[in-house]
């Protein structure tokens, strides 16, 4: 297959997007396929044509004939071209005459099809066969896609059978089945084909989906876009259908697993954005990969998106694909684009989902009266008075469950209407969302309203206007929730005392503890965050000359949030709050761009296409924020800063950051066989310094078709493999706006009892601060097999990072800040990794089962601190970092202890390394504390028996989908999972800890108590003399899981059932995410983010959901 | 378009200036020179460490809320201090960026086409203040780097520690030179009070020849400041009193103020630490009272019969109230708490708003430190005068006449002590005399037997040492 068709059918259609690209493939398709035609209606080829042209090339004629009858003719270029000019003279003569007449003496054959004209080998003409036109039924009907709109030009053929037809301009077909014909096949390319048991029905209404590892799915590169056989980078591609009925409220989580070596980490609370990391972590610092959002580069997350409207996402993963980003391409890039409208097609579709979620999993705490006895032996093993309430601790029975009060089954609403279509100058997407999400922990969550606007518009012939609009309001909220007091209140304290009010500790701190109740903390303080965001650009965009566009782009991202935080005054223990308190903040961050492209697509002497892009962007900056607090409040109705009596306080503050780029890339392509691709951006930031505002960041990637070569011909089984190479050099400018400067600050200091402003220096300047450079070698093969139905890609990478901003070490002695202290671009680090992904169409027919599997290795590794002294990382307080960022390993491996088991008895410890000496025996290492290693033999336990004790970054990370459908049913089943990481389970220091009066796991049930006890877990003791909570391994724990992510069950109403109600399409289905989790970690989940610290978080949580989804 | 692209990718920090358009006008270099003064006020210098080495030279204990509060502090009082103590790391920390403030002025404020007698005034302040801070720094640390101009990466970032020697040669130059530039205190108008004065740089180069022992210079350097209108107040509490401050017998202080919001931790502190940390803890007699800085009975005993100092330095049972309160020992581990800096609660209501000066260099400091060098030149019987002038002051009699060198010595080192307690002075006659030989026979005469030769200088902070590998430790630590 060639793919050097061409439309001419007047520019409208040309301007109609995919439907008529994949139709006149489809078209050909009809072609080879060999079935015989019989459209419904053909009365164009008797037009009669008036047409005088000498010596001409078949090309100029037919867009005379075009001209003059309204004809839209496909054909391929290249069979075309070889065609010798010719002469012809047409007065009255049909259109089929003349093209009978015109083509006689070439290898070119014809057929109109309604008011298409198809041209194709004539060797490729097979023998038609006539109807029977006996025992036949009437069978029509109607083909759209999945958004509903109407394809034109399927094939639709009677199974076993070479006879068939082809859908009109309204996805309308009718064709005469013989009655012993039990199924209809249609076929699209670029389409999945679907089979169709007639069971004696007569209207047969079809939806069909695009296929989507198709070689001539449309790829958005950046400034532009590229068909995938094309692609020389490495680049993921996740559609709309992929991501459609997943029970998650938010696009990031739903990217989860879906691309290779793309992570995404998710958190359970409502609102929050997943975390995303393409290829492993390239910095110490941000990670984040930029995000493009209908052409604008945005910092909003994507949560303020509707999935429903995203059309596609792609992910640039490689440099050669990213560095067309510059300076902001080296943590990869994720470009959303959203949905438009297509010409002449009007529908309406609603979906509606309700979905209820729960904690994955609870931990198992110890109740009361198994706490009293803990604490009992806790305090005497500490030579400590017993808190004579726990004297009977089997009459405290089981107590509380703060879990349980904390946590609950929460709904969540799920709504969205959209409504699209178009003229033939003018298409439009509309749609509005509501979600409305509860949390899981008691008053939090989340609630979004989205309005998508994306309209285009042909204002002339030769221009074109378009513009994207994405508006959200969300409202967070939540009051004080603290999941890790929650686990840590004792069972021994009720939620609300006798007379209703919230009970709290009340007593010796080592008795009862100093948790606030996280009930009363989590009801009473209300904190809301209500966002209001709008991403819109206008495009115009001029076809100047053939083949030669000029696009201009406005954009616009503005983004107000607003912060509240109020708290009564209350006067539960342990620390009263006498003063009410509201806090107010206001945030204001507008940016705008402007970016000018102009593309330019020739193809010479056949075999050399040639594209060319060049362009500029500009982009602005201005954040603003204002925030104001004031405390005791007359009354708890007045909240507003006005009504405030005590305490006032204000500040605000501004920034602001621009950037100047020049980018250009060239694609060429030598006869469909060599590609490559050459990019470079030249990026000025205001976040450099000023001899140092400009980087270049170039790129160059090849690739080789070698399925097109002659020798490959006879190597049936590969439709397509194309092997690919690439470097690129990228930047992250995510360095702070004000790195470079020398800045002084504005301080007071006072004479005779009159402050006066005073300006200094704090911070030692570094004016040669610049971007973090990043170079990446990529190579991979793509592959297809067996028509489509097998697709394989693999990729391999190293990246290194240099130029790593890394904090520098400044002394005491200058007198700048040693706390804080500027960053240096004196850092390296390496990554590299193996991509796999894996499509796979099991079966085809009317029972269809689709796999699609990807699996990613990545290494990591910091190759440069500029010191040696390596950074702690990973704050739990207290100046607790038990991460660090060292020369030689992953980025934050946790650091600490060996543990050696338990101290049976006291000679035992005094045969071991000293760990905590003392004469006082409540005060020292004693039986039942932890043994450690004494790494250095130095018979000491101190700081240099420490080492790395884990890497929180997976090796692998890999996920499956298995679909299934059948007739209208489908189903699929979406595992995903990491392997390799550590997590440091942090919850466990407190809640396993037996150290003070906090709520521990049911695991220290089984704590030593007496010599012989076989056991992990220490003795209970009061302050913990020997540190068995220090950082150690004792805390480290396998990270790895596999998860069924998703599992999705769908039905489509049959046609004959909904047509009545108007619907065209109409879909019912049972959505299910984080299902079940394979693990062997101990805490609530497993998927704890970036760092692997699991300290307190919101459980991510398991939702099941029920959907509708109708399009009429 | 590239020069249009380059005004567009101009963005100055909003919320800051920037050193490239700053030092134009005349309030610039007021601005700088006034920030070189910030760190004085910080609990790194004069609001806690300086203070709390009175703690150190045995006048007092940590007390506050026991166990390990003020754990740094305790450390060094009992002469275990390690080279982590945070305490001595703000003894680093404080000076340095007050050096780095100081020669931002002194690089800057020579070029700007200002009025130039206030130029001259303000390169004087700097390098008064610069003096100053090294002087803190030299006695604490002995050796360190001497650092005379801004630095910037790129800049030798980790010099190895400059002989003492260097850094008083670079003191006496600075102060030397302010001294004959900067106004006499009456020049100043009464907003610019607490400024440095020609008195305070005589004051303080004459306090560094004591430290050097060159006491013909200590004793020109006295006359001087008497010639610039410096006497003793009538009331020695008035140097301790907010309705008194800046007053005649003060060369230099420390400024605070108070009012809400004025900043009060860390290094944004416009308040004074010392009431609030000093007051009796649980007293409710000051706003706060932490109790921290307890006189040691040995220190209480040392006052003379009829000290009219006692009443002002100290609260003991059965001496007069605080503000209509009455003083309970309970209030104290030592049974004794310091009463210098407090201030009642109607001129501080909260914990975070004293606005008490703290005393640097007092006349009666001066007259001491004449009396001490006269003494040591020989001519004990002129000494007495200085001597009697701080004496009569404090209700006590002429010292006995025809007393031998070293009995004078013992009397004026004695009136040190308790005409300066815990001003933050006693530490640096601790090490000062006889090299500090004389200040370990005191302390180890007070059970602080740890004390050793070692203890006269303070670690260099292995903070700093990390940072700065050429930096050697100090002998013993």
């Amino acid at each position: 297959m060639k793919k050097m068709w061409n439309c001419t059918g007047g520019e409208n259609s040309c301007a109609r997007k995919r439907i008529f690209r994949i139709m006149k493939l489809s078209l050909f398709f009809v072609t080879v396929l060999t079935f015989q035609l019989s459209a419904v209606t053909g009365w164009s080829q008797n037009e009669k044509l008036n047409l005088k042209m000498e010596n001409s090339s078949i090309t100029e004629v037919i867009h005379s004939i075009e001209a003059q009858t309204g004809l839209s003719f496909f054909y391929q270029n290249e069979q075309l071209k070889s065609v010798a000019p010719v002469s012809v003279e047409a007065e009255g003569e049909t259109v089929t005459e003349v093209l009978t007449g015109m083509l006689a003496n070439t290898d070119l054959d014809f057929r109109i099809i309604d008011k298409h004209v198809v041209i194709f080998p004539a060797g490729e003409k097979k023998s038609e066969l006539p109807l029977s036109q006996q025992d036949e039924l009437p069978v029509r009907g109607k083909v759209v896609d999945s958004d509903g709109n109407p394809v034109p030009g399927v094939t639709v053929q009677i199974k076993g059978t070479q006879t068939g037809t082809i859908t009109d301009m309204d996805g309308n077909y009718s064709l005469q089945v013989p009655d012993d014909a039990a199924t209809l096949i249609f076929s699209f390319i670029g389409m999945q084909t679907r089979q169709v048991m007639l069971d004696g029905q007569t209207e047969v209404d079809v939806t069909m989906k695009e296929a989507v590892l198709g070689l001539d799915e449309v790829i958005v590169v950046g400034y532009g876009t590229q068909q995938k056989r094309d692609l020389t980078g490495s680049v993921s591609s996740v559609s709309d259908d992929e991501i459609a009925s997943l029970a998650v409220p938010s696009v990031s989580d739903a990217l989860q697993g879906k691309a290779a070596g793309v992570q995404v980490i998710s958190t359970g609370a409502p609102g929050s954005d997943a975390t995303i990391r393409i290829r492993g972590l390239g910095t110490i610092n941000d990670n984040n990969p930029l995000l493009v959002i209908d052409g604008v580069p945005t910092k909003s997350g994507l949560n303020l998106l509707n999935k429903d409207n995203i059309k596609s996402i792609q992910i640039l993963k490689d440099a050669s694909a990213t560095a067309i980003y510059g300076s902001r391409g080296a943590n990869g890039v994720v470009i959303i684009t959203t949905k438009r409208g297509t010409s002449g097609q009007s529908n309406i579709n609603v979906r509606y989902s309700y979905s209820t979620q729960e904690a994955t999993n609870n931990l198992d705490m110890v109740n009361a009266s198994q706490f009293a006895t803990m604490h009992n032996e806790m305090m005497a093993n500490a030579g400590r008075e017993q808190n004579p309430a726990f004297s009977d601790p089997a009459s405290l029975g089981v107590g509380t469950d703060w879990q349980d009060q904390l946590f609950s089954i929460a709904p969540m609403h799920d709504m969205s209407v959209s409504y699209s279509g178009g003229s033939e100058k003018t298409s439009y997407y509309v749609s509005g969302s509501i979600l409305d999400q509860e949390g899981i922990v008691m008053n939090t969550g989340f609630k979004r309203f989205n309005l998508q606007f994306n309209s285009d518009s042909k204002v002339f012939d030769k221009v074109k206007f378009g513009n994207s609009l994405t508006l959200t309001h969300d409202k967070k909220y939540s009051g004080a929730y603290d999941v890790g007091s929650t686990l840590r209140a004792l069972p021994t304290q009720p939620v609300y005392n006798e007379d209703g009010t919230y009970a709290g500790p009340v007593g010796r701190p080592e008795w009862v503890g100093d948790i606030r109740n996280p009930v009363g903390s989590a009801s009473v303080i209300d904190n809301t965050t209500k966002g209001y965001n709008v991403i819109g650009s206008v495009f115009a965009e001029i076809d100047i000359l053939d083949g030669l566009k000029f696009k201009s782009t406005g954009g616009l991202e503005a983004n107000f949030w607003y912060d509240r935080s109020w708290s009564p005054a209350y006067d539960w223990e342990p620390t009263p709050e006498p003063d009410s308190y509201l806090y107010q903040s206001s945030n204001r961050s507008i940016t705008w761009l402007w970016d000018n492209i102009l593309t330019y697509k020739k193809t010479f002497n056949s075999v050399h296409d040639l594209t060319v892009m060049l362009g500029t962007s500009a982009q602005e900056n201005r954040f603003d924020f204002m925030n104001g607090s004031i405390k005791e409040f007359a009354s708890d109705k007045t909240q507003q800063l006005d009504s405030g009596n005590d305490e006032q306080e204000i500040g605000g503050n501004a920034s602001e950051w621009s950037l100047m780029s020049y980018m250009g890339r060239v694609n060429y392509d030598f006869s469909d066989k060599y590609l490559v691709t050459a990019t470079v951006r030249r990026d000025g930031s205001s976040r450099f310094g000023s001899g140092n505002k400009w980087g270049i960041f170039p790129s160059g990637s090849v690739a080789w078709r070698i399925s097109e070569e002659n020798f490959f011909n006879n190597v049936d089984f590969v439709d397509d493999l194309k092997l690919r190479a690439g470097i690129g050099y990228t930047g992250n400018q995510e360095i702070g706006n004000y790195a470079f400067a020398s800045n002084l600050s504005i301080i007071k200091y006072n004479f005779n009892n009159s402050v006066v402003p005073a300006v200094v220096p704090i911070v030692m300047p570094n004016p040669i601060v610049q971007w973090e450079s990043q170079e990446q070698i990529n190579i991979g093969f793509d592959a297809t097999f067996l028509s489509q139905r097998l697709n394989i890609t693999v990729d391999a990478y190293q990246k290194n990072t240099s130029d790593m901003l890394v904090p520098m070490s400044v002394p005491i002695s200058t007198g700048y800040s040693d706390i804080y202290v500027p960053s240096i671009n004196a850092g390296e680090m390496e990554n590299r990794g193996i991509e796999l992904s894996v499509g796979s169409r099991n079966i085809e027919g009317d029972f269809t089962w689709d796999t699609d599997f990807n699996i990613s290795y990545n290494e990591n590794k910091v190759t440069s601190l500029n010191d040696s002294v390596p950074m702690a990382t990973g704050n739990l307080g207290f100046d607790f970092q038990p991460s660090r960022i060292a020369e030689g390993h992953a980025v934050n491996e946790f650091y600490g202890y060996v543990s050696d088991g338990l101290f049976q008895n006291q000679q035992e410890v005094e045969n071991h390394a000293v760990q905590i000496p003392g004469n006082d025996p409540y005060s020292r290492t004693s039986a039942g504390d932890i043994r450690y290693r004494d790494l250095n033999s130095d018979g000491v336990i101190n700081d240099a028996d420490r080492t790395y004790l884990g890497n929180p970054s997976p090796d692998l990370i890999f996920s499956m989908n298995n679909k299934f459908t059948w007739r209208g049913f489908d189903l699929s089943v979406f595992l995903q999972g990491v392997k390799g990481n550590e997590i440091l389970n942090a919850n466990r220091i407190w809640s396993e800890g037996m150290a003070v009066a906090v709520n521990q796991t049911t695991a220290t049930l089984d704590r030593w108590q007496q010599e012989g006890d076989m056991t992990d877990m220490p003795r209970a003791v009061f302050n913990d003399p020997n540190k068995n909570t220090r950082a150690s391994d004792r805390w480290i724990e396998d990270g790895s899981y596999l998860r069924i992510k998703n599992i999705v069950f769908g039905y489509n109403l049959p046609g004959r059932w909904i047509e009545r109600a108007g619907m065209q399409q109409a879909r019912v289905y049972f959505s299910g995410a984080n299902i079940y989790t394979f693990t062997n970690y101990d805490g609530v989940d497993p998927e704890v983010g970036a760092n692997g610290i699991d300290n307190g978080l919101y459980p991510v949580t398991r939702t099941l959901s029920l959907g509708v989804n109708i399009t009429f | 378009m590239t020069a249009c692209g380059e005004d567009f990718l101009i963005k100055a920090p909003l919320d800051s200036i920037n050193t490239e358009n700053f030092f134009e006008t005349e309030q610039d270099a007021i601005y700088a020179i006034n920030g070189a003064y910030q760190p004085l006020q910080w609990p790194k210098l004069y609001n806690m460490r300086m203070w709390t080495t009175d703690i150190m030279a045995g006048n007092s204990i940590v007390g506050a809320g026991g166990g390990d509060d003020g754990r740094e502090t305790q450390d060094l009082a009992n002469f275990v201090t390690t080279t982590d103590n945070p305490g001595v790391l703000d003894l680093f920390r404080g000076p340095a960026p007050g050096i780095l403030r100081s020669n931002v002025v002194i690089e800057n404020v020579p070029g700007m086409d200002i009025d130039e007698d206030l130029k001259e005034r303000i390169i004087g302040e700097a390098k008064f203040l610069r003096a100053h801070y090294y002087f803190i720094m030299v006695r604490f640390f002995g050796d360190v780097p001497l650092i005379l101009e801004p630095q910037e990466p790129g800049d030798d970032l980790r010099p190895s520690r400059t002989n003492k020697e260097e850094v008083y040669q670079q003191i006496i130059a600075d102060l030397t030179d302010a001294k004959t530039s900067l106004p006499v205190k009456s020049e100043y108008s009464d907003a610019d009070q607490g400024r440095a004065t020609r008195g305070a740089a005589a004051g303080l180069l004459a306090k560094v020849y004591l430290a050097r022992g060159e006491w013909q210079k200590v004793v020109d350097l006295a006359d001087e400041v008497a010639t610039l209108g410096y006497e003793l107040n009538d009331n020695y509490g008035d140097n301790f009193q907010v309705s008194t401050e800046n007053s005649k017998e003060s060369l230099f202080e420390v400024q605070y103020v108070g009012g809400a919001g004025e900043g009060f931790w860390d290094n944004e502190n416009q308040a004074s630490w010392l009431s609030t940390f000093t007051g009796p803890r649980n007293s409710n007699m000051v706003a706060g009272g932490w109790g921290w800085n307890q006189p040691t009975e040995e220190f209480v005993n040392s006052y003379e019969d009829g000290d009219l100092r006692k009443d002002v330095t100290v609260l003991y049972e059965g001496g007069p109230d605080f503000d209509g309160m009455q003083y309970d020992p309970a209030y104290s581990v030592t049974g004794y708490n310091l009463r210098k800096f407090l201030v009642t609660k109607s001129i501080a209501d909260a914990y975070d708003n004293s606005p008490l000066n703290f005393p640097v260099l007092r006349y009666a400091d001066v007259l001491l430190m004449k009396a001490e060098a006269l003494n040591e030149l020989g001519q004990t019987a002129d000494a007495e005068t200085p001597l009697n002038a701080v004496r009569d002051r404090a209700g006590l009699p002429d010292i006995e006449s025809g007393l031998s060198k070293e009995d004078f010595r013992a009397k004026v080192l004695h009136e040190r002590r308790m005409e300066l307690a815990f001003e933050g002075q006693r530490w640096f006659d601790i090490i000062r005399v006889e090299d500090g030989q004389w200040g370990l026979d005191f302390l180890h005469s007070i059970g602080r037997v740890n004390a050793s030769e070692k203890h006269l200088l303070l670690p260099i902070p292995q903070k700093e040492i990390d940072a700065n590998p050429n930096l050697e430790q100090n002998t013993g630590y």
